[in-house]
């Protein structure tokens, strides 16, 4: 495999973390090396500070999706740790629906919800299946459910729907996997009415978020993770901004806000815990 | 990783012969059923890694009957269908309900092993990929437990400190008592 010197390391992880946000140390050269070696092939480049400066020069930037696609950890699975669907399902729902109905008891119930780092789709579709289940009729509500992510390749999937065997065993029960997915040979496809609720684009979290609207829930799990500190902060900080005032905010079950975003209160729902902005 | 384990399926009882010693000499697990039917008993009651199957067969169950059953009992295992007139219309109708491969009679030996081959290295692959998921997940839900539980901690104290800091900031009171209720707050909880 081709060695990328300590220079090079310095220039690159900068260019990444300025172009994602994702923070990179000197321990994750060798991640570098793995994932950007075959795009160092591809474009014809000679070094990694080539591929570097044909990025740069490429006004179409191509080149900058073809690196962050290839950087992005993409993991992730249907129903990811349970809990937080248990949450949604038996607590923020309800408690939403109940609000909105004593609010203006002759308008269908609204419901914004927002997958911040979707990944390929399967945290947007565990939502989504999650409200069917609940809600049946779901013409009866007005519901927005919007998954977004920096990667093209994620959001290409995640739109499309369709996965394989191995991603449809992560996570899914089978009558969940026969209720809302059709087979096509290997592949498993979310069934149209689950996929009609669901809309996806691209979206840097790094920049401003501005143009979203306004929601009642975010899903922000494994991301921030990759970010600095600093990163973090300003990211829980703009997602305070744009929820409703007492909505609902879950992170990954690893993650914490203490000392990121005091805005954040968490609470406990019986086994996990979830997020409400203070008000 | 044991060897893999083969159901193979044909009506021709001297193909059946050849493929079962042939595959043995491999030191593969074999076992054979001559027909449709009696391939998805076994089907049905044991785990197979790789099932090798005639497509025309006599009787109730086709070799695309014994590939649904298949997939529907375990979408894992593998099937490769094999085939006396090779069509184009029949692999892709093969493919999409599942199979991995699609082989022309007479069987090319070395092209089967190959593809055994092939199926046993991805086996291994996924088994390892199975394997640091699991223990990515038993970490995982480990350090949620821990870290959940600090952050309600955390939380907890801060506000009772915020409550402390509010008392003690309190002008108008005599300060022995403002230590008192400090106090209080503190015991609180
Ligand atoms: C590990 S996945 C998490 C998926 C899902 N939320 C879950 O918890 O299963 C992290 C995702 O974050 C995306 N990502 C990384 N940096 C990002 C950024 N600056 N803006 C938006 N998404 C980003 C990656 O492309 C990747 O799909």
């Amino acid at each position: 495999m081709k060695k990328i010197t300590p220079d090079e390391f310095q220039i690159i992880i900068k260019y990444i973390h300025d172009i994602s946000g994702i923070f990179l140390d000197q321990s994750k050269a060798y991640l570098l090396e793995t994932r950007l070696e075959s795009l160092v092939k591809e474009n014809g480049c000679s070094s990694y500070s080539d591929l570097y400066r044909k990025a740069k020069a490429d006004a179409s930037k191509v080149i900058e999706r073809k690196i962050i696609d290839a950087i992005s950890t993409n993991e992730t699975l249907f129903f990811r740790d349970s809990s937080p669907f248990d949450v949604l399902q038996h607590k923020i729902i309800p408690d939403l629906i109940d609000l909105r109905t004593a609010k203006s008891p002759f308008l269908p119930p609204q419901i914004r919800i927002w997958s911040a780092a979707c990944s390929t789709g399967q945290e947007v579709y565990s939502i989504a299946i999650v409200l069917k289940e609940l809600l049946t009729d779901l013409k009866k509500y007005n519901l927005k459910l919007l998954g977004t992510d920096i990667s093209d390749a994620a959001i290409a999937q995640a739109s499309y729907g369709s996965y394989n065997k191995f991603e449809i065993e992560r996570g899914l029960q089978a009558d969940k996997l026969s209720q809302h997915f059709s087979r096509n040979g290997d592949n498993w496809k979310i069934k149209d009415d689950i996929r009609a609720i669901v809309s996806f684009r691209k979206l840097n979290l790094l920049l401003p978020l501005n143009g979203l609207g306004k929601f009642d829930i975010v899903f922000c799990r494994n991301v921030a993770i990759y970010f600095t500190i600093e990163d973090r902060k300003k990211l829980f900080n703009k997602i305070a901004d744009i929820l409703e005032p007492g909505g609902y905010l879950i992170i990954g079950s690893t993650e914490s806000l203490t000392d990121i975003c005091p805005r954040f209160e968490p609470k406990r729902y019986i086994k996990s815990i979830f997020y409400q902005l203070k008000e | 990783m044991k060897d893999l384990k083969i159901l193979v399926v044909d009506d021709d009882p001297i193909t059946l012969l050849l493929l079962e010693k042939r595959l043995k000499a491999e030191e593969y697990e074999i076992k054979t059923a001559r027909n449709g039917t009696e391939a998805f008993d076994l089907i049905s009651n044991n785990h197979y890694d790789v099932i090798l199957t005639d497509l025309k067969m006599p009787g109730g169950m086709d070799g695309i009957g014994v590939l649904e059953a298949t997939k529907a009992k375990n979408s894992r295992t593998e099937v490769i269908l094999i085939t006396a007139y090779a069509s184009v219309d029949n692999a892709v109708a093969a493919i999409q309900k599942g199979a991995v491969d699609y082989l022309q009679k007479p069987i090319n030996f070395d092209e089967l092993m190959l593809r055994l081959q092939r199926i046993k290295n991805m086996k291994k692959l996924v088994k390892d990929a199975d394997d640091l998921r699991e223990a990515m997940d038993i970490t995982e839900f480990n350090a949620g437990q821990t870290i959940q539980n600090l952050e309600l901690t955390v939380a907890q104290l801060q506000s009772q400190l915020s409550e402390v800091e509010n008392v003690l900031s309190q002008k108008g009171i005599d300060s022995s008592e403002r230590v008192r209720l400090a106090l209080d707050r503190l015991v609180a909880v």
